[in-house]
């Protein structure tokens, strides 16, 4: 029983950076339809931005993080402007984005490791290492804030979603983009504010992996399919979809080693995603998507 | 100098057979998988296996290796090609992890990371395949076998129903065609093909574990055929001799191989965005009339 | 007639050349390390070891007059780049010798080195299959006379009845937890549980808490590198408070340096830091040596001695089976931790220490000896 807390909680600790990774794909895919697999390149980036921001500017843990977020946030809209946007002007398919944001992922990627080698590299987080017991549970504060963080992130989100204009813009755009060009929406620049919104949202993901087991060059690959697996079972579309499709990964990851042993972790999510595509397309949330995609 | 250009044409080889079946799928359907890497592997395995424990064969280990392969891919192609195609990028992809896994964990069989030492060099005809020169002809007539195979595929009135397909879904349906059931059709015809290179790959250098096919080597694999051109069946061999010399290009500047290894990924990245820029067709490939490109996507509203 | 004669004629050229380079310029020897990685820090000590040894040889005139030079190279704990190593000395370079390390690379490389007789030296694998393998030679002790000698210590003098196993999920984890599920039974304790997980994984919480629940009071991790720093230090923050036990494989700064490990039980193999060879390291480098930097100074330090022995008997020619001959008549060599004697196993023995980790270094209790 005590075992089973553990493994709840842990599943929910990392149901909660993976549900923020997914919130902020989820979002831009929804809204520009971009197969953005560089997505994960801003995962990562945000992470090394963090610890560049504390080991080698000496900037305060929280200094370091908040100007991380919103290097991230940057980071993504100029992907938007300067990659996808100049390809689409020259006519390109969804097709052609995808490939170029693959080749992005490839080229941030290799370029961290590189420079700072594919070792991960640790941050010095002080008290947030420490361990918190609640009951037979076992945490540390940084498991904590990842959770909050969380909460607060995807309630910020809709909260933007649906009370500002700006969001009400994304919204508008992501149900039909013909219907709000002819209402006079800059397509443009909703997307550049949604890759910013996106990147800003998955941000604290990379940086709270990279604070509790160091930041290292590859893992973004891995975190944006993730991502792209928990969008596609909450349901392409929705962000509480996302949220859900994220925390129930990370769940299942962790709920699923009570019986089976710990080094299928990996494999489990995707067994079960291949039955989850067959008897419910839609996601929890979301429509099926049509045929004739990419 | 010779052992380099030897091993290069082997690699040539292998790397051709991966990327001409890939392109059966990625250029004549036009869906994308991130698991060729994890099929090259369920090839190597399956035939370096029933060597070591069966002492099957080169020819028979070829023929496990396909089966095998078509196996592993059907298994992803019949649920997730009946939605669409971003869907099959994130089962694929899904695929590609948990095969690996596999490789990993099933120590019993694959001795895990510590991987198969000691796969014996084929015997081809009651002549064992051991120089590598003699190696570059096998892994050459295997190629060209291949290509052979795909000219055919794609030339056959199956070939015509998979390009109606890839142009215009729909209409394509509409014509009375199974659509479904032709994508898992070639879907499943790729990864056998694309197995017979794990075969080649495990005699040649008669060792595997799973680091040799991970996500990295999918995307490699996939590079090779975008940047070769993959509306031509050619394309993906110019695809793999251009990309695979880079490497060795690179052994002479005399830098580090940790530096260069990620130098290497840094460039195929770099000219895949190039190559959108300026030629998103490929090397080979013809440019597409506006006409036949997919139709714009249905929408999904956010919130 | 004539075209063959010519043909011969050119051929033999040929092989006069090839042979005149062979015999004279340099004697190149490879070096397959994990300089990158999770095991890097390994790396840093090998790598070092075998340039300072290689110095001193050239210092003193090198092997029959000829210079030393060595080709190191990257296997990163995967053993499909060292099999990539290996051919690139094999087939290019055309060495007679070549150190390893690391016991899955060097299983991988030995059909390799045993079928084009290149004779390999492995001074750090420690896997018990190492052992018996045509032209691999340890001058490391094979993991289960050390698993054997703390597996007894911990049972008998250390009061443990109950252990759960976390292992690295490859050659030499498996094998030395293997061994311990034999000796520590062999001893009266019991094996509870035992979990998988991966070298260069970053995240061992799912193992760790499943371990915690299955009780026991001694967790045994057959791991290594910066591996146990991360197993030790969450082990601590899931409250798992049971001693933790490792073998010599955890002499390294990040686990030494680590807060989990404090308290550790652990072997330790012969290593003197006071020693001539440690403190022109540690000037060298600025590091302070460890084991594996002995062992690689010494692995060159053999293959110098037996290159010699090779080329006296041969007339100057070197070549892999020469070099294997003659470490098989000379046996005993002597290196910096005393004299080192390859049993017919093809495995050196050592003293071997247990102790427990303490700020950073391991108290011996208690040293059993190699040759009682």
């Amino acid at each position: 029983m005590d075992l089973l807390l553990q493994l709840l909680a842990t599943g929910l600790v990392v149901g909660s950076i993976y549900a923020l990774c997914a919130v902020g794909w989820g979002l831009i895919y929804g809204t520009t339809l971009h197969f953005h697999v560089a997505h994960g390149a801003v995962f990562s980036l945000a992470a090394y931005y963090a610890w560049a921001g504390q080991q080698l500017l000496g900037l305060p843990l929280i200094v370091a993080v908040v100007l991380a977020i919103l290097a991230a946030a940057l980071s993504g809209l100029l992907i938007d402007l300067l990659l996808y946007q100049q390809l689409e002007r020259r006519g390109a398919i969804r097709t052609t984005v995808f490939i170029s944001s693959l080749g992005l992922l490839i080229v941030v990627e290799n370029v961290l490791a590189m420079v700072f080698t594919p070792d991960p590299l640790r941050m010095d987080i002080g008290v947030l290492h420490n361990a918190v017991q609640l009951g037979p549970v076992f945490l540390t504060w940084l498991h904590v804030l990842a959770v909050a963080l969380a909460i607060a992130g995807y309630l910020a989100l809709m909260a933007f979603l649906k009370r500002s204009r700006a969001g009400q813009a994304i919204r508008a755009v992501s149900s039909s983009p013909e219907m709000a060009r002819t209402v006079g929406i800059d397509l443009g620049r909703v997307h550049l504010l949604t890759y910013a919104l996106g990147s800003a949202i998955a941000a604290p993901a990379g940086i709270i992996v990279a604070m509790d087991v160091g930041a290292e060059p590859y893992r973004g690959t891995t975190f944006v399919l993730l991502a792209s697996v928990g969008v596609i079972m909450g349901g392409i579309g929705s962000i509480p979809g996302a949220m859900v499709g994220g925390v129930f990964l990370g769940l299942l990851e962790n709920l699923g080693v009570w019986q089976i042993p710990s080094e299928w972790q990996s494999a489990i999510s995707f067994g079960v995603f291949l039955v989850f595509i067959v008897v419910r397309p839609r996601g929890f949330f979301g429509r099926r998507i049509q045929s004739a995609e990419i | 100098m010779t052992a380099y250009l030897a091993h290069y044409l082997v690699m040539v080889g292998i790397y051709s057979i991966l990327a001409l079946s890939l392109n059966l799928l990625v250029g004549y359907v036009g869906i994308f998988s991130l698991a060729h890497a994890a099929i090259y592997g369920v090839g190597a395995y399956a035939s370096a296996l029933v060597a070591l424990h069966l002492g099957l064969g080169f020819w028979g280990g070829l023929v496990v290796a396909a089966v095998a392969g078509a196996c592993a891919a059907a298994l992803v192609a019949i649920p997730s090609l009946r939605v669409a195609g971003d869907y099959y990028i994130v089962a694929s992809f899904g695929l590609q992890v948990v095969l690996l896994t596999v490789f990993m964990n099933w120590t019993d069989v694959t001795n895990g990371h510590a991987g198969l030492p000691g796969i014996p060099r084929p015997r081809v005809f009651g002549w064992v395949v051991d120089t590598p020169f003699e190696y570059v002809a096998l892994a050459l007539a295997l190629a060209a076998l291949t290509y052979a195979i795909c000219h055919r595929l794609t030339h056959s009135a199956f070939g015509r129903v998979l390009q109606a397909i890839r142009d215009d879904e729909i209409a394509a349906a509409a014509m009375g065609k199974n659509v479904v059931l032709n994508k898992i059709v070639i879907a499943t015809i790729s990864s056998a093909l694309g197995a017979l290179a794990g075969s080649l790959y495990a005699h040649y250098i008669t060792y595997i574990n799973p680091s040799s096919f991970a996500l990295h080597e999918s995307i490699f694999i996939m590079s090779l055929v975008i940047l070769g051109g993959s509306d031509r069946l050619a394309g993906p061999l110019v695809g793999a001799f251009i990309l695979l010399a880079v490497p060795e290009a690179l052994k002479f500047l005399a830098i580090p191989d940790t530096v260069a290894a990620p130098m290497r990924q840094v460039l195929y990245g770099a000219l895949l965005i190039i190559f959108m820029f300026v030629r998103p067709e490929g090397i080979l490939g013809r440019a597409r009339p506006k006409a036949l490109e997919p139709p714009p996507v249905t929408s999904h509203a956010i919130g | 007639m004539l075209k063959r004669l010519l043909a011969l004629t050119v051929l033999a050229a040929v092989a006069g050349v090839a042979s005149a380079t062979a015999q004279s310029g340099p004697i190149k020897i490879g070096a397959i390390l994990p300089l990158t990685g999770s095991g890097a820090s390994y790396g840093v000590w090998m790598k070092g070891g075998a340039e300072i040894a290689t110095e001193e040889i050239n210092a003193a005139g090198g092997i029959a007059g000829r210079k030393l030079e060595v080709i190191f190279e990257d296997h990163a704990a995967d053993a499909s780049k060292a099999v990539n190593a290996m051919r690139r000395l094999v087939e290019v370079e055309k060495v007679p010798f070549t150190m390893t390390s690391y016991s899955a690379p060097t299983l991988a490389i030995q059909p390799i080195g045993a079928q084009n007789k290149v004779v390999m030296m492995n001074g750090g694998g420690q896997s018990d299959n190492l052992a018996n393998k045509p032209y691999l030679y340890n001058n490391i002790p094979v993991v289960s006379n050390e698993v054997g000698v703390i597996a007894e210590w911990l049972a008998k003098e250390k009061g443990r009845k109950a252990a759960v196993l976390i292992v690295a999920n490859d050659e030499a984890g498996r094998n030395a937890a293997k061994s311990f599920r034999e000796k520590f039974a062999a001893a009266g304790g019991k094996v509870l549980a035992e979990e998988q997980i991966a070298l260069d994984g970053t995240d061992f919480r799912a193992q760790l808490a499943k371990l915690k629940a299955r009780g026991g009071d001694l967790l045994f991790i057959s791991s290594y590198g910066r591996n146990v720093a991360i197993v030790a230090d969450q082990a601590r923050e899931l409250g798992i408070t049971i001693p933790m036990a490792a073998t010599s494989w955890v002499q390294v700064p990040e686990v030494l340096k680590s807060k989990g490990a404090e308290g550790m039980l652990t072997t330790r193999l012969p290593f003197n830091p006071d020693s001539p060879f440690a403190n022109k390291f540690k000037q060298k480098y600025n590091v302070d040596a460890g084991f594996f930097a002995v062992q690689y100074y010494s692995a060159t330090k053999i293959f110098a001695k037996a290159a010699e022995t090779a080329m006296k008997k041969n007339n100057g020619r070197l070549d892999g089976e020469g070099v294997k001959d003659a470490i098989e008549t000379v046996r005993a060599f002597d290196t910096p931790s005393g004299k080192l004697v390859f049993q017919p196993n093809h495995a050196a023995v050592m003293d071997i220490e247990v102790g427990v980790l303490k700020n950073g270094k391991v108290e011996v209790e208690k040293v059993i000896k190699a040759n009682p």
